[in-house]
């Protein structure tokens, strides 16, 4: 079963390393974090941490595209392309087959968060020498920054399978994706929010609702840490390994329900 | 052949065009806006990861239209800013990235001497010292505008105090050690102008902090003049060009912001301008 997933894994970077648009997506990240030292110093007391602000978001932005088209266009298209008739005939099971689509999106966003991340490092680099800061820059903070960066998209990436998996088109997955990404970025706040002080107008109802929610969306502010790599404030070891607890068991769920409706669904 | 004749004429149209497009742009009346700022919370929870980005790039956004009302003021130019706006801006800003420095940086260099709005300068100040818990300028900026806006000099030992503690800086202490005294208001803000000019890298905030030096240098010939002329005659001159008359000064020092200086009905040094605005409007 492994070697069978290497196969499909190589034989999915292929199709993805040919994809231009994907290639375009990183040649503008990469200008766009080309600019970074210019756009910092337009700061007045901060370019230091304007540049990891800026190049880290970057990565960010770059990873949630890339992220939202392959998950997007993969298991739908393959059925509708008629890919998985052909594949699936061979001694490949369903879950053999979206496995290897996860783990080659997967590793397609490690390569992309180790390029951008490089790139980073470089261009704050320049940017901190230039105009030097009172705090000093935090390297292991924006290592872990890109590490819960690459387990955010990749939980995402589950997300973007499994509606795939379910879709018969390229708007479920990246509506749904989309709206997965924005409502997990919210949720911490949202949930603060309605159970704190500011909450107690709300109905029990309401907060119940927002509770339920809460369990349920993925909660990327897990894997926030940008800005204590900015700042250069301590991340505990602990908020890492939770974050990255988080993001397999969470991930392995949604692969498992991507699995259990792939396995469901009729093939033409 | 007829479509290369058509393209050649236009592109000469264009060439015909454009000096006049580009002078008619540069003399245009100009009216800055700061533009609208969704709800901070709304923005933070929907920006996730992004939040300290947005601040930065509304930071630039105030720093643009903030840039552009001084050019105008050099100008001669009175555009009104929108201080409320700004400030509620300035709120979001730090609400989406409560670390970040620009903004408190920009607050103390705008709210306090161009606008006069210390309390509110203060309330995020304060903000900012909860977040930047290391960082000794928030409460050295906290201080002076105690001491020299509202002359509250508790709360401006406390401040001051704190960011000696912060940074081991003797200006701090020393600066703490001094602003007891009424008299030396203007050299303890002329020290405060130097020490922020060192560190201005914004040419907008640079020019509005040496302005304001040049004012209070020119304040503080002429308070010295005033007190010679006191140990000499026992009592105040009647007007400021009585001190170059009796050579204790060789002439009446310049307003940078473009008014003329006078003494009050308590002998106390005035300006027409009051600091604030330019003495004509051309627009």
């Amino acid at each position: 079963m492994f070697s069978l997933i290497m196969a499909l894994v190589i034989n999915n970077l292929r199709a993805i390393m040919r994809d231009r648009v994907l290639l375009a997506v990183l040649a503008v990240a990469l200008v766009m974090i080309l600019l970074v030292p210019v756009l910092s110093s337009f700061s007045m007391r901060q370019v230091q941490e304007l540049a990891i602000t800026l190049s880290l978001s970057t990565v960010s932005g770059v990873l949630l595209v890339v992220t939202l088209l392959l998950g997007s266009l993969s298991i739908w298209r393959d059925v509708e392309y008629r890919y998985t008739t052909s594949i699936l005939t061979l001694p490949v099971s369903r879950m053999t087959f979206l496995l290897g689509k996860f783990i080659s999106i997967s590793i397609f966003l490690l390569l992309c968060t180790f390029v951008l991340g490089v790139g980073s490092s470089v261009v704050i680099s320049l940017s901190a020498a230039t105009y030097p800061s009172d705090i000093p820059i935090q390297w292991t903070n924006i290592f872990f920054v890109l590490l819960g960066d690459f387990l955010k998209y990749m939980l995402l990436a589950g997300f973007s399978l499994l509606l795939s998996s379910v879709g018969t088109s390229f708007y479920l997955p990246f509506f749904g994706t989309s709206v997965v990404y924005f409502c997990g970025n919210a949720s911490q706040e949202v949930f603060e929010y309605a159970t704190g002080e500011f909450g107690q107008g709300l109905g029990v109802l309401t907060i119940k609702a927002v509770t339920m929610a809460y369990y349920l969306v993925p909660n990327l502010a897990v894997f926030d840490f940008q800005v204590a790599a900015v700042y250069g404030l301590d991340i505990a070891p602990a908020d890492v390994l939770v974050a990255a607890l988080y993001a397999v068991v969470y991930t392995a769920i949604l692969l498992g329900l991507a699995v259990f409706a792939f396995n469901r669904r009729q093939l033409p | 052949m007829k479509f290369r004749l058509l393209f050649v004429m236009l592109l000469l149209c264009y060439g015909m065009l454009i000096v006049p497009v580009a002078e008619h742009m540069q003399h245009r009346p100009v009216e800055v806006k700061l533009g609208y700022l969704p709800h901070p919370q709304i923005l933070k929870a929907t920006s996730g990861e992004h939040a300290s980005t947005l601040a930065g790039f509304f930071m630039s956004r105030v720093l643009f239209y903030f840039g552009t009302v001084i050019q105008k003021l050099q100008e001669h130019i009175i555009v009104r800013p929108e201080f409320f706006n700004l400030y509620k801006t300035l709120q979001g800003i730090v609400h989406l990235d409560p670390y970040n420095m620009d903004a408190y940086y920009f607050t103390q260099a705008t709210f306090t001497w161009d606008l006069g709005r210390v309390e509110e300068a203060n309330h995020l100040l304060k903000k900012g010292l909860i977040a930047r818990s290391w960082d000794p300028w928030l409460p050295f900026y906290l201080g002076f505008n105690y001491a020299y806006f509202l002359k509250d000099y508790q709360q401006a030992a406390v401040y001051f105090k704190r960011a000696a503690e912060l940074s081991g800086n003797p200006l701090f202490a020393n600066l703490a050690a001094r602003y007891f005294y009424e008299s030396e208001q203007s050299a303890f803000g002329l020290v405060f102008l130097e020490a922020m000019i060192r560190d201005a890298k914004n040419p907008a905030v640079r020019k509005s902090y040496e302005m304001r030096r040049e004012a209070l240098l020119a304040v503080i010939n002429l308070e010295q003049a005033i007190d010679a002329y006191k140990s000499m005659y026992g009592e105040g001159p009647k007007r400021l060009a009585d001190l170059v008359r009796l050579g204790l000064l060789r002439e009446l020092p310049h307003d940078p912001y473009g008014g003329t200086f006078y003494l009050d009905t308590l002998g106390k040094v005035r300006t027409t301008s009051n600091f604030t605005k330019p003495a004509k409007n051309s627009q």
